[in-house]
């Protein structure tokens, strides 16, 4: 059984159709990739999936449990955590306030400084600020900032949204080797990415969406540039 | 120079009581960007609290707080779950109406309750005098207003950068969806932020109850004096309050004493006035 199993979900925004029918599953241990271009519904897959939206039809599971219709702090406290897109530092905390404020969970609480201690042994630039405002940190180091504060919550399973918006490459680099490192350590990772190449090289599987659909899923070693093209910009 | 001595430290000393009166109003803006003007009757509720604490148990003002506070806390806690968490996504005027609706309705029914005679938490700390170098007294009371509200300040900012709850105040106030994907129920968060600043309400209630009469009305007077150390001070910022209330003191008392015991109040306004035009978000306010 997948780890995460979405069927058939309709999300809108009012009136407004974002995600059409859209069927995903996630299996445990593994990378699942979720590309499409800016406005393919993307983040709202995401805040369906975090219980940020209400969807209309279909249903999701996580680990068994239905979780469409949770709040989303429900959500967080069965060990599903999301890294938002554009980082959402909390700017009235510090660095250290916004990694613990990640722990907030009665489960997380309890091995706090463990997990702080492990976090900042993987994204060592953050323990020289520790004290700083969080948005007073560059652009790379929010962004570790931001993920290092979703993985205080002790996640089984865990979302980034284009964690790799608007920084350098070397930076971005840094970020995928935590990723994948993460990985490694056990959780169940969703990439989500307008920049195909770099994601489709680390993950197991793949999935494009275009227009609130998806248009193409598989194996990223079995998938050519070609097709990847067309379920992308719909040519 | 010695002359004004007296309204220096008086007015600091009012200043102090002054801090707590405005501290409720200004985290229920910091936090929820939204107006509580039901915070002065909060106050004074707390004010008959106290005083039937104080007829039936014949405790001290002081000690019925170990009752009133968590009373409060409940009430406000309550008060956010049942009506302001209703309309907190819809702009500021439903709260405000919202908030009206509840500080005429707790006026009106202290006045069916209590009568609207004068009445007050007495104390002896009222007559007792403390002697500065000689020169002049001060009454005690003002000490302990002052140094209460020194505790409450410090207590609160303690708690907002020590615990869990705190951080998770924060949180809420910079992003809420953020906040959310924390594992933060935040309407549960708002309700404690409402409980802390009912509880803030009910220690300036029975200060302000030891300190002077009180009628089922008061409460409108102080929301005003919380008004202005809010707008002094900065909204939102908790140092920025307690500067507001010793700037609002010490004016009103300088300007007592210069100008004559009518202008007390009014000099009080004009700094806040002045203030409002140099320093439109306040002293410390930096949003
Ligand atoms: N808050 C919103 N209100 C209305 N429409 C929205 C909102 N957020 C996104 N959309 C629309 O939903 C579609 C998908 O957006 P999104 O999921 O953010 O795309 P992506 O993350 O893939 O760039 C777009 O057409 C976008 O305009
Ligand atoms: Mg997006």
């Amino acid at each position: 059984m997948p780890l995460l199993e979405m069927k058939d979900v309709d999300t809108f925004y009012g009136e407004l159709q974002a995600l059409f029918k859209v069927s995903i599953e996630v299996d445990r241990g593994r990378i699942v990739s979720v590309l499409g271009a800016n406005g393919a519904g993307k983040s709202t897959l995401l805040k369906s999936i975090s219980g940020l939206l209400e969807t209309r039809s279909g249903n999701i599971v996580f680990d068994g449990k239905r979780i469409d219709g949770l709040p989303p702090h429900d959500i967080v406290d069965l060990g599903l955590s999301l890294v938002p897109e554009g980082r959402k530092i909390f700017s009235s905390l510090t660095v250290r306030e916004n990694l613990m404020i990640g722990s907030y969970t009665p489960k997380a609480r309890k091995q706090s400084h463990k997990t702080l201690k492990g976090i900042l042994k993987l994204f060592p630039s953050l323990h020289a600020r520790i004290s700083q405002k969080g948005t007073d940190l560059s652009g790379g180091e929010q962004q570790m900032l931001a993920i290092g504060r979703a993985l205080m919550s002790r996640p089984r399973f865990i979302i980034f949204d284009e964690i790799s918006l608007g920084l350098s490459p070397l930076v971005v680099k840094e970020l995928y080797r935590a990723v994948k490192k993460i990985n490694q350590e056990g959780m169940t990772v969703v990439l989500v990415e307008q920049d195909v190449k770099r994601s489709l090289k680390v993950a197991d599987f793949a999935y494009i969406l275009q227009e609130g659909k998806v248009t193409l899923q598989g194996n990223p070693r079995h998938l050519t540039e070609e097709t990847v093209k067309r379920a992308y910009f719909g040519l | 120079m010695i002359e004004y001595l007296e309204p220096l430290i008086n007015g600091i000393l009012l200043g102090g009581l002054y801090g707590v009166v405005g501290i409720g109003l200004s985290m229920v803006f910091g936090i929820m960007r939204q107006v509580n003007l039901a915070h002065g009757e909060l106050m004074i509720l707390s004010s008959y609290l106290s005083l039937v604490f104080l007829q039936v148990l014949g405790l001290h003002p002081l000690v019925t707080l170990i009752l009133v506070a968590p009373l409060m806390f409940f009430i406000g806690y309550l008060i956010q779950i049942l009506l302001f968490n209703r309309v907190m996504q819809r702009g500021m005027e439903p709260f405000l109406m919202i908030s009206f609706g509840l500080s005429i309705i707790i006026q009106n029914a202290l006045l069916l309750i209590f009568t609207p005679d004068a009445r007050s938490l007495e104390t002896a700390m009222v007559i007792k005098g403390v002697d500065v170098f000689g020169l002049f007294n001060i009454p005690l009371i003002y000490l302990v207003n002052f140094t209460v509200g020194a505790l409450v300040l410090t207590a609160l900012h303690q708690f907002m950068k020590r615990t869990y709850m705190g951080w998770a105040i924060n949180a809420s106030a910079d992003n809420e969806t953020a906040a959310k994907l924390m594992g933060i129920n935040v309407n549960k968060v708002y309700a404690y932020a409402l409980g802390i600043a009912a509880v803030t309400a009910a220690i300036s209630g029975v200060l302000v109850g030891m300190s002077f009469t009180f009628y089922p009305h008061s409460g409108t007077q102080y929301l005003i004096i919380a008004f202005g150390v809010v707008i002094i001070g900065g909204l939102g910022s908790l140092p920025g309050t307690f500067l507001g209330g010793l700037v609002l003191g010490v004016s009103q008392l300088f300007g007592g004493r210069i100008l004559g015991p009518g202008f007390q109040l009014l000099s009080g306004y004009i700094i806040l006035l002045i203030i409002l035009t140099v320093r439109p978000q306040g002293i410390l306010g930096g949003r």
